[in-house]
């Protein structure tokens, strides 16, 4: 029954039901599609959280000091 | 008067992103968040190093790419592997969707830190390959390289591709000529591969 439910699984989402078989060009284009969306759906929640106050603090009191002394280093 | 923002507008501006390259790199929210911040302190600690009119973005993601390796090489950070925000999964997606997007992120912990990086910030955010080479120092047939075996590996785990397949092209390539990845992008990978082991 698992592996049942893993290869339910392995169809990616709008590909339209059953998978093309592996390998193919229609395939390839079908799963970048997929893994596009995906990604953004991974990753793009956590692009638009806010920045914590305390980093934007951070980088709000360097922009404030006074301009670096160039023989610092 | 210059229409050019300042060098800590453009640290601001690049934070979303930083965030999702730091996710890549961990696989942790919170060593995520970490590594953002440490990535900011070393960038404005070393502000008078960048020269305006360059790639910021590229001179960004390069700072917190060396932070990234060079925390993995002072501490052994325990690995969240499954730590894709929850949140994703509550989201009104139907339930099939939901386990297609849970397997693609234990998919994509599992892949190495170097192609993670590369797929993420190509493909999310939209990068040209030129640009990742940039920003991760490597040559752009390797930042290529990088991509297409992330990918292609991430089709073979989740299309039920047997693994071998993939290992047999990537052998086909090397012997073909195929870039290498240089020695920062291999440690970064052993590290990884040893972090998956914890």
């Amino acid at each position: 029954m698992a592996d049942k439910d893993a290869a339910y699984r392995r169809r990616p989402p709008g590909s339209g039901g059953t998978p093309p078989s592996a390998g193919t060009n229609k395939t390839d284009a079908a799963f970048d599609v997929w893994l596009q969306r995906s990604l953004h759906q991974l990753y793009d929640t956590v692009a638009r959280e806010p920045i914590p106050d305390e980093l934007l603090r951070l980088i709000e009191a360097d922009r404030a000091k006074p301009e670096a002394q160039p023989d610092e280093a | 008067m210059s229409d050019t923002p300042s060098f800590h507008d453009q640290v601001i501006a690049i934070l979303p992103k930083l965030r999702v390259q730091a996710l890549a790199l961990t696989r942790n929210r919170a060593a995520a968040e970490d590594l953002v911040q440490d990535a900011v302190c070393n960038a404005l600690a070393a502000q008078t190093s960048f020269i305006p009119g360059t790639n910021f973005a590229a001179w960004m993601h390069r700072i917190l790419r060396n932070r990234f390796i060079s925390n993995l090489r002072k501490r052994r950070d325990t690995t969240d592997i499954d730590d894709v925000p929850a949140h994703v999964f509550a989201t009104d997606a139907a339930h099939e969707d939901r386990l297609a997007l849970k397997e693609l992120g234990q998919a994509m912990n599992r892949l190495p830190a170097d192609q993670r990086e590369a797929l993420v910030m190509v493909v999310v955010h939209g990068m040209s390959y030129e640009a990742l080479a940039e920003a991760t120092g490597c040559a752009v047939g390797t930042a290529k390289s990088r991509v297409f075996r992330a990918r292609r590996q991430l089709e073979a785990w989740l299309m039920g591709e047997t693994p071998t397949q993939v290992e047999r092209e990537e052998r086909a390539e090397k012997a073909a000529g195929g870039k290498r990845p240089g020695d920062q992008a291999r440690r970064i990978a052993a590290a990884d591969r040893h972090l998956s082991l914890l």
